[in-house]
């Protein structure tokens, strides 16, 4: 830091967060920059920390299940379905084929707002407003969908511990595809402005290049890495709900720049319209629930879900009670957050945002306390010593 | 009696209330037709007015560590300049209320006087976003400078004069655009770039440095400078519309040919991506100043040879 006050007085840091337009959750980001380019950056993250681990544990599974559902405000569906899926396994239920199928559905009409909503997000760094107004207005027509299905737009608690509560209708159905017809085209459209408007262009190729080593070296997941080239996505290499009876082309594109981020998200919003048009044509006959023992017996298991951020990971382990003993998430912005850190050394200060963007970071999801050392003998924390914990380092601030 | 009419030139007409109410209606017209073009609803007709009220009532914060006197300053210049500029344009299509031989280069000058202000704002205070915007503005305004004045030179050596009345009086009714597209086309994005309208908004680019050198004004300083821009985009549109299409010979062809003009900014401002200021100076230096001197090259062996 010390060349940071030198007498030269040309760097210096421009803070990016916690509060800042570019920023749409709260994160702290520092880029020393000399005139435009910037030569440093760092991040602070934990300003959304919530404890959400700790909350569970006090919590039954179907409790649990609408708590973590609170995780995300864009990819519910994935964290409420991977605690249904968990204890499923620790219980050593399946859930029948049409709820899996239903799961299914869901995950992909979850992606495509996802998708959307970041193309928007995206856009919006990029000073591309026409584009963040038109993806975000098409993107309502999965919200429709979602809350015809479900009863909500955000958080659609579709899932059950054992199978899911809602079912699809012919009606729905007809509707779900007219909607993906829709988006279909309109991704379409997208898909050539993001690879053919050239003042956007100007802004996305070349920058932020990451490849595929680099990728693999900072453990980058989800559609970051598939735009580097890697092969990385948990619904092929582990089929889980019903990806194995609707198996899911893998996109990837070798570029590794931002226009590849672009491209890839989009060309998924092709194959998830795809995907979404299959499973409701061929949604399995059959129950909606299976049965769960209210008590699940003692076992550990590992859950890992294709969010549309890339791979989610959770740590179950059950106690015998109806309550779990340890619930661990791994959401997958912070594996691609140190990207961010290398790619944006080098480029214009005005790339920032977008490198940024670019792995469609979600801060809230991945905040959680990491305790690196140890400061009491136990490991384990009870309520009151980490409220004593959070009182004490409130005040201990500088 | 003289000083009568001399003070409304300057409180009402062209000056004064008259530019304050057209520059919010055009702000509003801008505002809308750009919200319609990315399939908004936009604000309702006497938003600007609202903005503006608000903003008026509102408190104003000096930071510590800025030169207050200046900080206070800024702002009624960057107003004051575009206003004076309104004397020497034919507003609403009448003839200019204050005229000498060279007023195109004052006026020129006065529509620059924003750009600067709001530099040298944003260097008076220290807030970080603020220097990076102001750096960004004043590297900005030595970029589109040139272009602009060589661009506007166009009619006036056609002319033959560099007095406004005079050039709009000799060219009447010859549409300038057909002869000299290049010029008008540099004019049009170099308005733009002087109002730090949407592909040149990089002095401003709210993903990365908030709102630039004028992040740290509020209340009636941020409503001075906003009212300036306004202005100045209406003045620009006069000065462009008089030049290059054909004169302005009465309130209707001045309304119709200066919202002709807005609807293509704003078309411009809806379709682009932000440029980055390295690919702001880029396009300047290398395409605008080398077609802009390209056109006068032509013009200037054009004219030698007709005469």
């Amino acid at each position: 830091m010390a060349e940071i006050s030198s007498d030269n007085g040309r760097k210096f840091t421009i803070p990016i967060g916690p509060q800042h337009p570019a920023l749409k959750e709260p994160g702290h980001f520092e880029f020393v920059v000399d005139g435009e380019v910037i030569q440093e950056a760092s991040v602070k993250l934990g300003y959304a920390h919530r404890g959400i681990e700790k909350i569970v544990e006090d919590r039954n599974y179907t409790q649990a299940m609408y708590i973590l559902e609170r995780v995300c405000g864009i990819c519910s569906h994935v964290h409420a379905s991977a605690l249904a899926m968990g204890a499923e396994q620790l219980a050593g239920v399946e859930a029948p084929p049409r709820a899996r199928a239903i799961r299914t559905l869901v995950y992909e009409l979850e992606r495509i707002h996802s998708h959307l909503l970041w193309l928007g997000v995206a856009a919006h760094e990029a000073g591309f407003e026409a584009l963040f107004m038109y993806s975000w207005r098409d993107r309502e027509t999965i919200m429709d969908i979602l809350e015809e299905i479900s009863g909500s737009r955000v958080h659609y608690s579709v899932n059950a511990i054992g199978g899911v509560r809602i079912d699809i209708s012919a009606e729905s159905a007809q509707n779900i595809l007219k909607a993906v017809d829709f988006l279909e085209e309109r991704s379409k459209h997208y898909l050539n402005v993001v690879s053919s408007d050239r003042v956007f262009l100007q802004r996305s190729r070349g920058i932020g290049v990451m490849s595929p080593e680099e990728g693999n070296r900072w453990g980058v997941v989800g559609p970051v890495a598939r735009a580097s080239g890697i092969k990385r996505d948990v619904r092929v290499d582990a089929p889980y709900a019903a990806y194995d009876i609707f198996p899911v082309t893998m996109i990837t594109a070798s570029e590794g720049d931002l226009e590849a981020r672009f491209t890839v998200r989009v060309r998924e919003l092709l194959e998830s319209t795809r995907l979404v048009r299959e499973v409701v044509k061929n949604l399995p006959e059959g129950e909606l629930t299976t049965k769960v023992k209210r008590k699940i017996p003692p076992a550990e298991t590992v859950v890992r879900i294709e969010a549309p951020r890339g791979e989610l990971m959770y740590y179950m382990k059950s106690n015998g009670t109806d309550q779990p003993e340890r619930i661990h998430g791994r959401t997958p912005t912070i594996p691609n957050m140190a990207s961010v850190l290398h790619l944006t050394i080098g480029h214009q200060l005005a790339d920032a945002p977008m490198i940024l963007a670019g792995i469609d970071p979600c801060f809230s999801c991945n905040d959680r306390a990491v305790v690196l050392k140890s400061q009491s003998h136990s490991d384990l924390w009870s309520w009151d010593q980490l409220r004593q914990y959070g009182i004490d380092r409130y005040h201990g601030r500088t | 009696m003289d000083v009568l009419r001399q003070l409304l030139i300057i409180a009402i007409f062209p000056g004064g209330i008259f530019m304050l109410l057209i520059g919010l209606v055009y702000a509003w017209i801008n505002g809308k037709l750009i919200a319609r073009l990315q399939n908004r609803v936009g604000p309702r007709w006497f938003q600007p007015f609202a903005d503006m009220l608000k903003l008026i009532t509102k408190e104003e914060i000096v930071p510590e560590g800025t030169n207050k006197l200046l900080f206070e300053l800024l702002p009624i210049v960057a107003l004051a300049g575009p206003m004076t500029a309104a004397l020497y344009v034919p507003m609403a299509g009448l003839r200019p209320s204050s005229s000498f031989q060279g007023d195109l280069i004052v006026t020129i000058y006065l529509l620059s006087l924003m750009t600067l202000c709001t530099g040298f704002a944003g260097a008076n205070t220290r807030d970080r976003f603020s220097t990076i915007g102001a750096t960004r503005a004043l590297t900005q305004l030595f970029s589109y400078e040139a272009p602009f004045l060589l661009a506007l030179l166009g009619p006036a050596i056609v002319a033959g004069t560099w007095q406004i009345s005079e050039i709009i009086t000799t060219n009447q009714g010859l549409w300038l655009v057909v002869t000299q597209p290049i010029s008008f086309v540099i004019a049009i994005i170099g308005l733009m770039g002087k109002l730090e309208m949407h592909p040149f908004d990089a002095p401003e680019a709210k993903t990365e440095i908030v709102a630039g050198a004028l992040t740290e004004y509020s209340g009636r300083g941020l409503a001075l400078f906003k009212v300036g821009h306004y202005v100045e985009l209406v003045i620009g549109l006069t000065l462009v519309a008089a030049l290059f299409l054909g004169g302005l010979a009465n309130p209707l062809m001045f309304l119709l040919k200066t919202l002709g003009l807005l609807l293509g900014i704003s078309f411009l401002e809806a379709l682009m991506t932000r440029l980055r200021i390295d690919q702001t100076v880029g396009l300047w230096w290398r395409y605008g100043s080398v077609l802009a001197l390209l056109q006068l090259v032509i013009l200037v062996i054009w004219s030698t040879l007709v005469s």
